[in-house]
C-alpha cells in the first residue's frame, strides 16, 4: 500500500507538469498579449515593460524560467492587477472558493447517500419516487438556471436571505452560504442519490446479504454494516470527477451570489491575457484536483479489499 | 413436412410459430413500454423540428430591434401597443400618486413605500396601475392636461406608426440582378460606393473604424470597468482575433444594413402616398423599384399590432423567436458535439483496444492524463483567447469531450477481439481496418449511440455555461445560455426573461434525459438505473 501511494505521488508529477506545459504555451500562443494594447507607449518604452517581466526572451527560456519559479512555489506578479502577485490573488480568494466547494461536496454526499439508500430500502414507495424526481431535476436544471432562480425566489419574492454577500468576509452572517452551497451541491446530489440507489439495489440482491438475513440480522445493521461498505464503492469514484465539476460549477455560483472566490479571476484573467493569473490558476485548481483523485484512490483501494496495490 | 419447408419457420411441438427477434428488436420493444422515455422522444423530435423548421415559421426575425418595444412582458392576448400604454400609464400614474393626485388608502400607501424601499418596482406599478383605473372609471382621477396629450400622442402613434420589414433587396449588378445578401465584400462595397456618391477606399476606412467602434461598445457593454488603456487593448485584441476576414463579414453585414435603409428610406415616400389615398392594407406585401437601381420587395405591417407571447428582451427583439432560434444553436452543438467527440473516440479506442501492446499503453495513459485535467477551465482560455465563434466552441467541446468514450470503445473492442467471428474475418485475411470498421464497431454501436444520447444534454449545458459566461454564442444570434445569462442582471425587474428561457431549456433536457435512460435500459437492460 505504501509503495502504491508512493508510486501514485511521483505519478502526479508528469500529469502538473503537462498541465503547465500545455496551459503555459495555450496563453501565449493566441494573438494578442497583456501589453499590447498600451499604443501610446513609445516603442522603448513598452520594450522596457516587456523586458521587466522577461517577455523579450525567447519563448523557450520564459518557459524555463516560469518552470523554475513555479517549482520554488513562486507563481510570478500579475500582469494587469499592477503590484499584486499571483500568490497573493489566489491566497485571498482560494479560501473562499474551498469552503464553498467543500461545503457543497459534503452536502451532496450526505443528501445523496442517505436519500439514495432510502430509497433503494424502500423501493417503489413514495420515500424512492420523492428523492428520484428530485434527482431528476437535478440532472436536468443547470446550475446557472437553479441559481439566479434561487436567488429571485428566496433573496427577492421571500426575502429570507440576503442577495450577497459572503460570511468568510465583512462578518455576514452564516446564512450567506446557504443558497450558494445548495446550488452548487443539486446536480451532485442527483448523481450521488441515483448512483447509490443502483448500487445499494444490486448489493442488497446479493447473496451475502441474503446469508446475513438469513442468520436473523438486523435490518439496520445489514444496510449499514454489511451493504453499506460494498455499495460505496461506485460512489468513491465518482467523486473524483465530481470534484471537477464542483470546481468549474462554482465559478457560476460565485458570479450569481458574488462570492469573492476564484472563479472571477479566472474568468476575467482569461480575457485580459493575464498570463501568469491564467497559468496560476490553472495550476491551483489542477493540484486540487490531482489531489482530490489520489484520495479517491486511497480510499477507493480501503474500502474494496478486491484490490491490491502492489 | 412439405409445408414445414414452405414456410422455413421453426415450430415447436405446439406448433406455434417461433420468431426470433433481433436484439434491436427486443430493445425498441422495451423502449415502447417506457412511457416516460416515449413523451421524452416525442418532445425532443418535436423541439428539434421547431429549430429545424423556425426560418419557416411565421415568427417575427431575432435580430429584429423595435426599440419602442422594449423589455415588453408576456402576453397571450394584448398588442404590443396595449403593452406600451399599460406601461406608459403605469409611469404616469406613479408620478401622480407621487405628487399626491392619486389617492389610496392609508395602508396602501405605506405598502407601496415598503416595497420602493425593497425596490420591488413591479408589485408598485401593478398596484398602482388597478388603483389609477378604478379612480379613473369612477371618476375620481383625471389626467392632467401634459399627461393627456402624452397619452393621446402615444396612442396616436399606436394608431399610424407603421413597421416596413425588408424581404429582399435586389439590384442590377454588372447586367444580371442580385440579390445583395449573395454578392461578395467587394461588390457591396462598389455598390454602396457607388449609392453614396464617395471614393470606395475613405469608405473602407470608414467601415473598418465602423467595425472597431461596435467592438469596442460589445466589450464595454460586457464589462463596465473597462476604460482607457484596458479598452483599447482589448479592442485591439479582438480586431486581431477576427483578422481581415471577419471585419469584412462584419463590414458587409453592415453595408446590407446600410443598403436596406437607403431602399426603406426611398421606398418610403411611395408607401407614405399608399397610406395616405388609403389605398394600402394591413398587412401590405409588394415590389417596389426604386429610381437608384433597386429592387426591393418589402412587407408593412401596422408597428404595435405585433404581438410577444413571450415578452421581448432589452433591445425589443422578440423573445419567442431568439428563443427558438436559440433551440438551434444549442441543439445543433449538441449534436455536432456528440458526433465529433464519437468519432475522435471510436478511432482512438478501436486503435487502441485492436493492437494492444505499446499502442494501447501509450494512447490510454494520454487519456488518463487529459482526465487529470480540469478540462472545462482549458475550455474557457481557449475561448476567451481564440475568439468566441461558434466553431471554436465546437473545436473546444469536442476536443475534450471524447475521453469516455474512447475507453469505452477501446472495452468493447477487446471483449470483442476474440470472437469467432472476427478470427473468421482474419482467417479469410481480412485487413485490421476492415476488421475493426465492417465487423466491431457496428457490433458495438447500440452501445455507443445510447451513451452518446445521455451525452447530448451535458453537451448543451457545457455551451450554454459557456454561453453564459459570456464566452459562447456572440450576439446577435442566441443560445439558450446567453439568453439565460443576459436575463440574470435584470431578473428583479423582469424575471420572465429569465424564466420563460429556463423552462424552455429544461423541459428539454428533461426529455433528453429521460430518452436517454429510456434507450440505455432498452439496450442494455443489466445497467438499469446506473449512471
Amino acid at each position: 500500500m505504501t509503495k502504491y501511494i508512493i508510486r501514485r505521488l511521483i505519478g502526479m508529477i508528469p500529469t502538473l507538469f503537462i498541465i503547465i506545459t500545455l496551459s503555459f504555451f495555450i496563453v501565449r500562443i493566441a494573438p494578442g498579449g497583456p501589453f499590447d494594447g498600451e499604443r501610446a507607449l513609445p516603442e522603448a518604452v513598452k520594450r522596457n515593460i516587456e523586458a521587466k517581466y522577461h517577455m523579450d526572451e525567447p519563448l523557450i527560456v520564459q518557459y524555463g524560467r516560469y518552470l523554475f519559479d513555479v517549482v520554488r512555489g513562486d507563481l510570478g506578479p500579475s500582469y494587469k492587477y499592477k503590484d499584486y502577485d499571483v500568490n497573493t490573488l489566489i491566497a485571498v480568494s482560494l479560501p473562499n472558493s474551498v469552503v464553498l466547494g467543500s461545503m457543497a461536496m459534503i452536502v451532496a454526499i450526505i443528501f445523496g447517500v442517505s436519500l439514495g439508500t432510502v430509497a433503494a430500502v424502500r423501493q417503489n414507495t413514495l420515500l424512492d419516487y420523492i428523492p428520484m424526481i428530485l434527482a431528476a431535476f437535478g440532472l436536468s436544471i443547470p446550475l446557472f438556471v437553479f441559481a439566479p432562480l434561487l436567488q429571485q425566489i428566496f433573496c427577492m419574492q421571500l426575502g429570507w436571505f440576503p442577495t450577497t454577500g459572503w460570511f468568510m468576509n465583512n462578518g455576514a452572517p452564516l446564512r450567506t452560504a446557504v443558497l450558494p452551497v445548495i446550488a452548487l451541491s443539486f446536480a451532485y446530489y442527483a448523481d450521488i442519490a441515483r448512483l447509490t440507489r443502483s448500487s445499494m439495489v444490486e448489493t442488497l440482491r446479493s447473496d451475502y446479504i441474503r446469508t446475513a438475513r438469513a442468520k436473523g440480522m438486523k435490518n439496520s445493521t445489514i444496510i449499514f454494516k454489511h451493504a453499506m461498505k460494498g455499495a460505496m464503492l461506485p460512489i468513491v469514484s465518482y467523486l473524483g470527477p465530481a470534484f471537477a465539476g464542483i470546481l468549474t460549477g462554482s465559478i457560476v455560483v460565485e458570479q450569481v451570489f458574488l462570492v469573492p472566490g476564484l472563479g472571477k479571476f479566472f474568468v476575467q484573467s482569461s480575457f485580459n491575457r493575464d498570463y501568469t493569473l491564467i497559468v496560476g490558476v490553472v495550476i491551483v485548481y489542477s493540484a486540487i484536483l490531482i489531489v482530490m483523485n489520489f484520495i479517491v484512490d486511497i480510499v477507493y483501494a480501503y474500502l474494496d479489499p478486491r484490490i491490491s496495490y502492489k | 413436412m412439405a409445408l414445414f419447408r414452405k414456410k422455413e419457420i421453426a415450430t415447436n411441438e405446439f406448433n406455434q410459430v417461433i420468431v426470433g427477434t433481433s436484439l434491436t428488436k427486443e430493445a425498441w420493444k422495451r423502449l415502447k413500454k417506457n412511457k416516460l422515455a416515449v413523451v421524452g422522444g416525442v418532445i425532443v423530435i418535436i423541439y428539434t423540428l421547431i429549430a429545424l423548421c423556425a426560418s419557416l415559421l411565421p415568427i417575427y426575425p431575432y435580430d429584429e430591434a423595435i426599440t419602442v418595444h422594449r423589455n415588453l412582458r408576456p402576453s397571450l392576448t394584448k398588442t404590443a401597443g396595449d403593452l406600451m400604454l399599460e406601461q406608459e400609464m403605469k409611469n404616469l400614474f406613479f408620478q401622480a400618486w407621487r405628487q399626491g393626485r392619486l389617492e389610496l388608502s392609508d395602508e396602501e400607501d405605506a405598502q407601496i413605500e415598503a416595497w420602493v424601499m425593497e425596490s420591488k418596482t413591479n408589485q408598485v406599478w401593478d398596484l398602482v396601475y388597478a388603483r389609477g383605473m378604478e379612480a379613473l372609471e369612477a371618476g375620481s382621477f383625471e389626467w392632467n392636461s401634459s399627461e393627456q396629450s402624452r397619452i393621446d400622442r402615444m396612442l396616436n402613434n399606436i394608431e399610424t406608426e407603421t413597421q416596413i420589414t425588408i424581404d429582399k433587396v435586389s439590384v442590377v449588378y454588372e447586367g444580371k440582378t442580385m440579390n445583395i445578401e449573395d454578392m461578395s465584400y467587394e461588390e457591396l462595397r462598389g455598390l454602396y460606393a457607388s449609392l453614396l456618391g464617395v471614393d470606395e477606399n475613405t469608405l473602407e476606412e470608414s467601415l473598418v473604424n465602423e467595425v472597431r467602434s461596435a467592438v469596442s461598445n460589445e466589450l464595454r457593454s460586457k464589462d463596465s470597468t473597462l476604460s482607457g488603456e484596458d479598452l483599447d487593448s482589448s479592442v485591439e485584441m479582438e480586431m486581431d482575433a477576427l483578422g481581415e476576414d471577419g471585419i469584412h463579414d462584419r463590414a458587409s453585414t453592415n453595408i446590407i444594413g446600410y443598403i436596406e435603409q437607403i431602399a426603406q428610406r426611398s421606398a418610403n415616400s411611395d408607401i407614405q402616398a399608399m397610406i395616405d389615398s388609403g389605398s394600402m392594407t394591413f398587412p401590405y406585401e409588394g415590389t417596389f423599384d426604386l429610381s437608384n437601381g433597386l429592387h426591393v420587395e418589402l412587407e408593412v405591417t401596422k408597428m404595435h399590432e405585433r404581438r410577444y407571447i413571450f415578452g421581448t428582451d432589452y433591445l425589443g427583439r422578440d423573445l419567442l423567436s431568439r428563443i427558438i432560434y436559440g433551440s438551434q444553436v444549442s441543439i445543433a452543438v449538441g449534436i455536432v458535439g456528440t458526433v465529433t467527440s464519437i468519432f475522435i473516440g471510436i478511432l482512438v479506442g478501436s486503435l487502441a483496444g485492436y493492437l494492444g501492446g505499446k499502442v494501447d499503453y501509450y494512447l490510454m495513459r494520454f487519456v488518463d492524463i487529459m482526465y487529470g485535467l480540469p478540462y472545462m477551465l482549458l475550455v474557457i482560455i481557449c475561448m476567451a483567447i481564440f475568439g468566441r465563434q461558434i466553431v471554436n466552441l465546437f473545436f473546444a467541446l469536442a476536443l475534450v469531450s471524447w475521453l469516455t468514450i474512447a475507453r469505452m470503445v477501446r472495452g468493447q473492442i477487446m471483449s470483442l477481439k476474440n470472437q469467432e467471428y472476427v478470427e473468421a474475418a482474419r482467417s479469410m485475411g481480412a485487413g485490421t481496418m476492415h476488421i475493426i470498421f465492417k465487423h466491431m464497431i457496428p457490433n458495438s454501436l447500440s452501445i455507443i449511440i445510447v451513451y452518446s444520447t445521455i451525452r447530448i444534454p451535458a453537451f448543451i449545458m457545457q455551451e450554454s455555461f459557456l454561453s453564459f459566461l459570456g464566452l459562447g454564442v456572440q450576439a446577435p444570434y442566441a443560445s439558450w445560455g446567453s439568453l439565460i445569462g443576459d436575463a440574470v442582471s435584470s431578473m428583479a425587474l423582469y424575471p420572465y426573461k429569465l424564466i420563460i428561457p429556463s423552462i424552455v431549456m429544461v423541459i428539454f433536457l428533461f426529455s433528453m434525459n429521460f430518452l436517454g435512460d429510456g434507450l440505455r435500459d432498452a439496450f442494455d437492460p443489466q445497467t438499469k438505473n446506473q449512471l
